[in-house]
């Protein structure tokens, strides 16, 4: 089932990618990345966006777990301010 | 070393964002050592392509990424000369199996055009889409059709989208199980990370759908240009490391086949011209005598000098080609007339290509022809514009559709441009758009925030905040980029039939075979172009003299008109040559009555005297003084005086700064013009400086005198003219004066027809009020396709006739059935047989057309075209018997229309005040506020305030002196033109009313120009429509608080009258960015919808 979700969590990351996050008090580690990609933002629905309008968000489908179960959640990261969201959870 | 082989540059209309030269220059910033072009369905940038890595020394490579329909693409490389050919001509049968503007690509289509091609079949191609659908065998199937028909590769791009990583995976399995080579590949549309709002804004016009992610191509804003490093791990997220490192080996290898030689491969090493029969040098001395120089040791020695530069140039088909076309188009009888720096040639003359005699007239040949001159010389023929694709098709005719083709040109992103399509990107109304893109001049995108803080008109305008901000940031990013491919006005190439081999061509708007190639494209490709440049002038002259020999005035040959008419150059010193050629402008007015002039000669330096280059280094006034015997001509030295003497020492022509550098330099006129040439870039002139004082003061000059010249020569820079293309301009100068001062109803029917000039027509019609031509009314019966000319009565003077073709929403067909079914009885016959639309035959009865059959009123004519056009009758028109049915118009009920009324329809209907001058109906406010007219002027004093008022027929910002944006306003008041100027200082009260009213009253300053000529300078100015609801709800009192109450709004004025960015010159000189441009608010070409002003309950003038 599909939960949709946007919490911000704290994510430890190595070479770029996630590879630990906490998410509601609990930490989960990531075991795989499912995959990668990013987009541009809606820069033309923002009334008064910065000077540069370039700027990408980066997602992260990763399979992760708590402890023994295993999900998949999508993680949302905005590098300009370096804030990471949890975006959609499959469990 | 890695390398891009799929490309888009901005010439890939509304999708690549980067200009060729950027591209190679970030590719060569990057170390790669080539780079691809693939423009979209077309070669538009190909040859900039090839430069731009020539000057970064990489190795360029060409192809195209075709449209294969149903948004399916495939990208094709070329491989040596015969893989650009291929490409050339898949590129234009693509254009041509699609129709123009929708080029569409086949596999049949590669098939027939495989030699040398690579297709590349990347996420767009059929294979690209069974994979992301995941059908394997449908993707190695169609893999293996590709195959069947040409070298083939898979190309694999990885945006980092949403899926793409595993698709690409999917995509190399397939190249792999094939045994097809795979490529990367990054589908570029821009240069540098961060442009991708940009593309997204193109996406969204290029579909007419506002932004939003699921319509854009691209979501990611990956689609730039990368370095090795991200290509590297591009290749190694979708298809790990080893395979990565084969991918980009294979990348390298197809790249190092494609790479192009622009000279062997492309052709660019040598010209290709049509081939020719006979000898240029017998043909020349045919010319000689034919001119009557058989015995002239001048011309002897001249022509011996032209023929060497050009035997060395290897140019003798070029001369022998044009001549044969200039011959051409005067066998079907079209004027043809050479213009520029070609008319200073002998072996032109003696050719019979142009008619100026370069000897008589002091004309160089090196200004056009020279050993230091690179490429082909210029050669400009004017024909008729209204026979100017007459003149096209007799050279398709002769050269054939395979060696002929137009050449094209970009139109591109400016400022009202691109607020518009960022307006629309970004979901703002239509209406809103509108009137936003049209509050600014025409400048340049990039100037748009400039011309916010700049502008008065646009300060006031509180535009600059918000969304728009977000706007106007993004649009001016589209400066500059083309957006739409046009047919160039005047270029034709003439070639061989190798021509499809080396360049791609398309269809243009007129039916035309049209050459992707612009202007210098066809340069650098070795192609010759003829500029065949369609003058309305000549038209509008034709016109005249046809008209003169039908009303029986004879034959007038234009060509063999008598010099110095004494009438004519009494006319012109008058300032009466509204609606001549070249000498109608405000500033023109002026000048000739300064200058006075009474020769062709005096023409020829009035024109080039006209000019920013004259005006900013102040030779006016110089010459002026010399002329006028108040000063001597000075010569900073007496060498120079040869050179100097026919303009009093000032330097006015090309040809004067060319001998008066050989004069003290002893390099020769060819190296002169070398060195002319190097005057208009800044480090040019450094150079050029340096060498001349060197060489001057080796022949003996002293330090101020060569510090004098070259003051003169440095400001003289970028502008000054060719004293050929004056001359070849003076003449239909004088011509046009002439059939203006003897024939004016000939001239002005001419001139009406084909609106040559700057005014509007309804200025001409009055300048014609003014020189005594009675103006005919629209009449079924009498008016003809165009203007023309019509005795009123025995023996009187002739009257002009308003022609059908004014009549808004008239089409050629119905103006043909009009002069065809005439004449007509009635309106109800009319309607029977002419067979025209209800709202044409409504526009006519309201324009007047029918006042000369019914007694009755234009308002019951206007009523009596609906109740013929209903249903009922309109389904058994053509089967009555005529003289059936209301051939009666039974006198109205309704009441007539005013004189204000039918003026208001007479400007919405023809553009024209007919009946009389719209002005005339302001005349009692007019007279109760002591407006001075026209025709009064030249009476007032020198620093008199005076009140003019008019109609706005112009406003201009040319470059001036100072470098202010001053505001040249023309208004008409009836009695003739009132100008005005409105420097900066006044222009945050008066820009806004200035640019935005139609009607206008102003406060000027009387500046006196001459023995007739009188300029005001603007102090106020105020809508004359608004005042005169004033008038008619309050009295002059009411018009007199409401003057006095116009104060500028001191807010908006904080910013200050200093423009930024205006240039300065190194001679000191300074230019506004917004010289010479077109102004804010609507055309002034046009008048408005609503003419009267609705204020307070009045209705209009009650006259």
């Amino acid at each position: 089932m599909t939960r949709v979700f946007g919490d911000p969590v704290d994510v430890w990351t190595s070479g770029g990618r996630p590879v630990r996050f906490v998410w509601q008090g609990r930490l989960y580690s990531v075991r795989r990345v499912l995959e990668h990609w990013v987009t541009t933002r809606d820069w033309w629905r923002e009334s008064r966006p910065d000077e540069q309008a370039a700027g990408e968000r980066e997602f992260w489908r990763v399979e992760a777990s708590p402890d023994r179960e295993i999900g998949v959640y999508e993680l949302r990261h905005d590098p300009a301010d370096d804030s990471w969201m949890l975006s959609r959870v499959w469990d | 070393m890695a390398v891009h082989l799929h490309v888009a540059s901005a010439y890939s209309l509304r999708h690549g964002v980067a200009r060729p030269d950027a591209l190679a220059a970030r590719a060569s910033a990057l170390g790669m050592e080539a780079l691809a072009l693939t423009d979209r369905d077309g070669l538009y940038g190909a040859v900039k392509h090839v430069q731009a890595c020539a000057r970064e020394g990489i190795a360029p490579i060409v192809g195209a990424d075709l449209d294969l329909g149903g948004g399916e693409r495939i990208v094709v490389l070329a491989r040596g000369r015969a893989g650009w050919a291929s490409l050339c001509r898949l590129v234009t049968a693509a254009h041509h199996a699609g129709g123009r503007g929708r080029p569409v690509a086949s596999r049949d289509l590669v098939a027939a055009h495989a030699a040398g091609l690579v297709v590349l079949l990347g996420p767009a191609s059929d294979v690209g889409r069974a994979v992301a659908e995941r059908r394997p065998d449908v993707a190695a199937a169609r893999l293996a059709a590709w195959r069947a028909v040409a070298e083939t590769a898979v190309e694999i791009v990885d945006h980092h989208g949403r899926g793409e990583a595993h698709r690409a995976a999917r995509m190399l399995a397939l190249a792999r199980a094939a045994g097809v080579p795979a490529v990367l590949g990054n589908a570029v549309r821009y240069a540098e990370p961060g442009d991708h709002p940009v593309a997204q804004v193109l996406d969204a016009a290029r579909k007419l759908v506002p932004l939003d992610r699921r319509h854009l191509e691209d979501v990611t804003g990956r689609a730039y240009l990368t370095s090795p490093d991200e290509m590297r791990r591009t290749a190694e997220r979708s298809c790990g490391e080893d395979e990565a490192a084969a991918l980009l080996a294979a990348t390298r290898r197809l790249g190092e086949r494609c790479a192009l030689d622009g000279g062997r491969d492309l052709g660019m090493d040598r010209v290709h011209l049509p081939e020719t029969a006979g000898d240029l040098a017998e043909r020349c001395a045919a010319g000689l005598v034919r001119r009557g120089l058989e015995r002239s040791a001048r011309a002897a020695e001249r022509l011996a000098a032209e023929l060497a530069v050009i035997a060395r140039k290897g140019l003798a088909p070029y001369f022998l080609t044009v001549a044969d076309a200039a011959a051409l188009i005067r066998a079907r009888g079209i004027r043809c007339a050479i213009r520029g720096s070609g008319a200073g040639s002998l072996v032109n003359y003696l050719l019979g290509i142009g008619d100026l005699d370069p000897l008589r007239h002091g004309l160089l040949m090196e200004r056009f022809l020279a050993d230091s001159r690179p490429g082909l010389p210029d050669i400009d023929l004017d024909v008729e514009s209204a026979r100017r694709l007459e003149a096209y098709r007799a050279l398709f005719d002769r050269y054939g559709a395979d060696g002929t083709a137009t050449v094209s040109m970009m139109e591109t992103y400016r400022a009202r441009s691109a607020i518009r399509d960022v307006g629309a990107a970004v979901g703002l109304p239509p209406h809103e758009i509108d009137a936003i893109a049209k509050a600014f001049p025409h400048v340049r995108a990039r100037q748009i925030r400039a011309a916010l803080h700049d502008l008065p008109e646009l300060r006031a305008s509180g535009l600059d905040q918000g969304r728009l901000q977000v706007v106007f940031r993004v649009a001016e990013r589209l400066d500059g980029l083309p957006r739409h491919v046009a047919m160039h006005p005047c270029g034709v190439l003439l070639s061989n039939a190798s021509l499809r081999d080396r360049s791609p061509v398309e269809q243009s708007t007129a039916g035309f075979p049209m050459s992707q190639y612009d202007k210098h494209d066809v340069e650098a490709m070795g192609l010759l172009k003829l500029d065949v440049l369609g003058v309305r002038m000549q038209s509008a002259m034709a016109h005249a003299v046809a008209e003169i020999a039908r009303t029986g005035g004879g034959d007038v040959v234009l060509e063999d008109l008598p010099a110095g008419d004494a009438p004519t150059y009494e006319m012109i010193r008058s300032g009466r040559t509204l609606g001549c050629f070249q000498i109608e402008s405000p500033g023109q007015r002026e000048l000739v009555g300064k200058l006075q002039p009474r020769t062709l000669d005096d023409l020829v330096i009035d024109i080039s005297l006209f000019r920013p280059g004259p005006v900013n280094s102040d030779m006016v006034t110089p010459f002026l003084d010399a002329r006028h015997g108040r000063a001597e001509p000075a010569y900073p030295h007496p060498d120079l005086e040869p050179a100097l003497r026919e303009s009093n020492g000032v330097v006015v022509f090309h040809e004067q700064v060319l001998r008066v550098i050989d004069a003290m330099t002893g390099c020769g006129l060819s190296d002169a013009e070398a060195a002319r040439r190097d005057l208009a870039a800044e480090d040019g002139r450094e150079r050029v400086r340096a060498w001349f004082a060197g060489a001057a003061a080796a022949r003996g000059y002293d330090d101020a005198t060569i510090a004098e010249v070259w003051r003169t020569l440095a400001a003289f820079g970028a502008f000054g003219f060719c004293k050929a293309h004056a001359a070849a301009f003076a003449l239909p100068t004088y011509q046009s004066a002439w059939l203006k001062r003897h024939h004016p109803a000939a001239f002005y029917a001419g001139v009406l027809t084909h609106d040559p000039g700057m005014y509007p027509k309804r200025v001409v019609l009055d300048d014609a009020r003014h020189f005594g031509v009675p103006i005919l009314p629209l009449d079924v019966n009498r008016s003809a396709p165009q203007w023309h000319v019509e005795p009123v009565a025995e023996g009187g003077a002739a009257g002009i006739r308003v022609a059908l073709n004014e009549v808004k929403g008239i089409s050629d067909a119905e103006v043909g059935r009009i002069v065809a079914e005439r004449p007509y009885r009635s309106l109800p016959d009319f309607w029977e047989r002419a067979r025209v639309s209800r709202p044409v035959a409504e526009h006519l009865a309201l324009a007047g057309a029918f006042d000369g059959l019914h007694g009755a009123g234009r308002r019951d004519l206007y009523r009596r075209v609906g109740a013929l056009a209903r249903p009922g009758r309109a389904a058994v028109r053509g089967q009555l018997p005529l003289g059936d049915l209301g051939e009666e118009v039974p006198a109205g009920d309704l009441p007539p229309m005013t004189p204000g009324e039918i003026v208001e329809a007479e400007l919405e209907i023809l553009g024209l005040d007919v009946s009389r001058h719209v002005l005339t109906f302001y005349d009692d406010l007019l007279d109760a506020l002591g407006v001075v007219r026209a025709r009064d002027l030249p009476g007032a004093r020198d620093g008199d305030r005076v009140l003019v008022a008019g109609v706005k027929v112009a406003t201009q910002t040319p470059a001036v002196r100072s470098g202010q944006r001053v505001i040249f306003a023309t208004l008409d008041d009836a009695t003739g033109p009132v100008d005005l100027a409105f420097f900066e200082s006044v222009q945050d009260r008066c820009a806004a009313t200035l640019f935005g009213s139609w009607t206008l009253l102003a406060r000027g300053r009387v500046r006196r120009a001459g023995a007739r000529a009188v300029t005001l300078t603007g102090q106020a100015c105020w809508d004359l429509a608004v005042l005169y609801g004033h008038w008619l709800d309050g009295g002059l009192g009411a018009v007199r608080r409401a003057m006095a109450q116009a104060r500028p709004a001191p807010a908006s004025a904080s910013a200050g009258p200093v423009p930024s960015g205006r240039v300065v010159y190194a001679n000191g000189f300074a230019l506004s960015p917004y010289a010479d441009i077109g102004h804010a608010g609507p055309d002034v070409r046009r008048s408005p919808a609503r003419l009267w002003h609705a204020s307070g309950g009045s209705s209009g003038p009650t006259v």
